[in-house]
């Protein structure tokens, strides 16, 4: 016969139990989470590039470089000396829209605000050299609005500003280094249709926000 | 096209595919004339490195002819006969420059599985899995090389494609091994495993001037063949106590270096490895490290262990006390396949390494489910199964 005491102290320990396990997913969660600031959520992301910072400013004056390197994805019109005009889609969200202003800032800066999209945001990019001849660091800044539901609801379809600013952290880095931006979706395999398209979301999932 | 897919976990079936084309300007396509098997291959059809699909193409070690190639290759001209590293490596990252081309940067496209995994995503192999970068691979009459001037390498006339097929994957890995070695002439060296990669890893480990190579397997017909192709000494640990053995072959000192080219399905006798095996079969564990802890006990204090094995996730019973205290150097990886190749096709053109007789088992690519069959169970003194796409 069990005791009452017993299950007064099985209830305890499980009791103790799930508060741990509570407190230690809320710190992880906390940990995990962008900061805010004023309603915005805010993340910094960096890359580095295998190429001194002239040469990646080089790639973002030499026109036919950039259109060529840009051409699945978006399109710069240049409005004034300072201030261009950007018209995106994003291949992997389901073609979603985004208009954007980029402004130079300075010598190694610009910044964007998004004009039209699915959600507000601005961000700013800084070149530094890397260390030990490791080429230029390409920080970022992002800030976009949005409510933790939201946010949650992005981060399952992968649909997150965040997880965008790191894929295309990732394709500009490739783009300077390689000229290219490998794609492996639809090469041969023995699939059929309804199998290859199970196989898109996967690899889609596989390639959302990836850092090398 | 023709070509050999995974269709599921212990399933392989050769079916019509449609044919890779040129997708950017760096690309090659290379018609398969030669495309081996691997040990690594049996890791992902037996679904203990995961992320493969229903209809992947297997192969990522291969030579063949260049048939077209995308408008900026310029080393690379269609009709070479050309062998192909495993590894994809974009020659533009810091890793490439720095001749470490399995980290590249660039040439996983679908780097997140290996960068919530390890940390980092390295480069993408060729039909290995999408944690690998989703390629199709080499066992089809036609493929797809990214990067074409920095994978591919015309090879010397006059050596067989059996041969050269080896420069692709086992020859850099084996050398690789015997690198990470850092020889200096005199040493003793212990290989654990003879397939190709463990004698490939044994006769490098002879060129950069070991002194005695010993070689460890249970396979009798392995060890003989490498007695007999590289003149090493063998220990069969089904029947020899190896710890032992290799103290008293070096006089109580162990080896200098401990080369472990088996990979995560290691084999064993005894209740540990039951109960490693037992781990492993419920995904309790993902990979066997039953000749890593054997390499790590028996190697001399302050030498080194080399892995090339391949694992891919956690190990249990990792014996880090052991390297920690007797100062070991560990070092592991994936072979730089491009900083290799061009050096290792020398030596066989002047008959230094001579590695076709790996390929024991020259086949039609049709027969590929039956090649991988007779290459996993060792059947018939298998050591490696070659498949021949353009062979009726």
């Amino acid at each position: 016969m069990t005791s009452n005491g017993a299950r007064w102290a099985l209830a305890g320990a499980a009791t103790v139990t799930a508060v741990g396990v509570g407190r230690a997913v809320a710190r992880r969660r906390r940990r995990h989470q962008p900061e805010r600031e004023d309603g915005w959520y805010v993340v910094h992301r960096g890359i580095t590039v295998d190429r001194p910072v002239d040469a990646v400013i080089g790639f973002w004056t030499d026109r036919e470089r950039l259109d060529r390197g840009l051409a699945e994805w978006a399109t710069l019109e240049q409005v004034d000396d300072n201030r261009w005009r950007c018209v995106a889609s994003d291949p992997v969200g389901g073609g979603t829209e985004w208009r954007a202003e980029i402004t130079v800032d300075g010598p190694r800066r610009l910044s964007w605000r998004v004009t039209a999209g699915p959600v507000a945001q601005r961000g700013r990019v800084e070149l530094l050299p890397a260390p030990q001849d490791r080429g230029t660091e390409i920080r970022a800044e992002l800030r976009w609005r949005s409510g933790p539901v939201r946010r949650m609801l992005g981060l399952a379809g992968g649909h997150e500003p965040d997880l965008a600013l790191r894929s295309a952290l990732r394709r500009i880095k490739s783009l300077l280094e390689t000229g290219q931006v490998l794609d492996t979706r639809h090469d041969p395999s023995g699939r059929d249709p309804k199998q290859e398209q199970a196989t898109d979301r996967i690899r889609e999932q596989l390639m959302v926000g990836g850092r090398p | 096209m023709r070509a050999l897919c995974w269709e599921g976990v212990g399933k392989l079936a050769v079916r019509d595919v449609p044919e890779p084309a040129i997708r950017a300007a760096g690309d090659i396509i290379v018609k398969v004339k030669a495309s081996s098997v691997c040990g690594s291959d049996l890791h992902l059809i037996n679904g203990y490195l995961p992320a493969m699909r229903e209809g992947d193409i297997l192969g990522h070690e291969f030579m063949g002819e260049v048939v077209e190639t995308g408008p900026d290759v310029r080393r690379i001209k269609v009709g070479d006969r050309v062998v192909v590293g495993s590894v994809v490596a974009c020659g533009g990252c810091w890793y490439c420059r720095t001749e470490q081309y399995s980290l590249c940067d660039n040439s996983n496209p679908q780097p997140v599985f290996t960068e919530k995994l390890w940390g980092h995503s390295p480069a993408g192999i060729l039909g290995y899995s999408h944690a690998a970068g989703g390629y199709s691979g080499s066992h089809a009459e036609y493929i797809r090389v990214p990067f074409g001037d920095v994978g591919a390498f015309t090879v010397p006339d006059g050596v067989p494609d059996d041969s050269v097929v080896f420069a692709s994957d086992a020859m850099p890995t084996g050398w690789m091994a015997a690198d990470f070695c850092g020889l200096k002439g005199g040493e003793v060296v212990a290989v654990w495993g003879a397939g190709g990669v463990g004698q490939m890893a044994a006769r490098s480990a002879q060129i950069l001037g070991a002194e005695r190579v010993i070689v460890i397997d249970r396979l009798p017909e392995r060890l003989a063949t490498a007695a007999g192709r590289l003149g090493v000494e063998t220990i069969n640990y089904a029947e020899t106590d190896v710890l032992e053995a290799l103290r008293e072959l070096t006089a109580g000192r162990g080896p200098d270096a401990c080369i472990e080219a088996v990979g995560m399905e290691s084999h064993d006798v005894g209740p540990i490895y039951a109960y490693d095996k037992a781990k492993q079969t419920a995904r309790l564990q993902s990979d066997r490290p039953t000749s890593i802890r054997q390499a790590i006990m028996a190697c001399r204090k302050g030498g080194t262990v080399s892995i090339v094995g391949v694992y891919g996730g956690l190990v249990d019973k990792f014996p880090l006390g052991a390297a920690m205290n007797k100062a070991l150097v560990l070092r592991m990886g994936q072979m730089h396949a491009q900083r290799y190749i061009p050096m290792l096709l020398d030596r066989i053109a002047v008959g230094e390494i001579d590695p076709g007789y790996l390929a024991t088992h020259p086949m039609p690519l049709e027969q590929g489910a039956k090649g991988y069959e007779i290459f996993e169970k060792k059947e018939d003194g298998c050591l490696r199964t070659v498949l021949h796409p353009q062979a009726a």
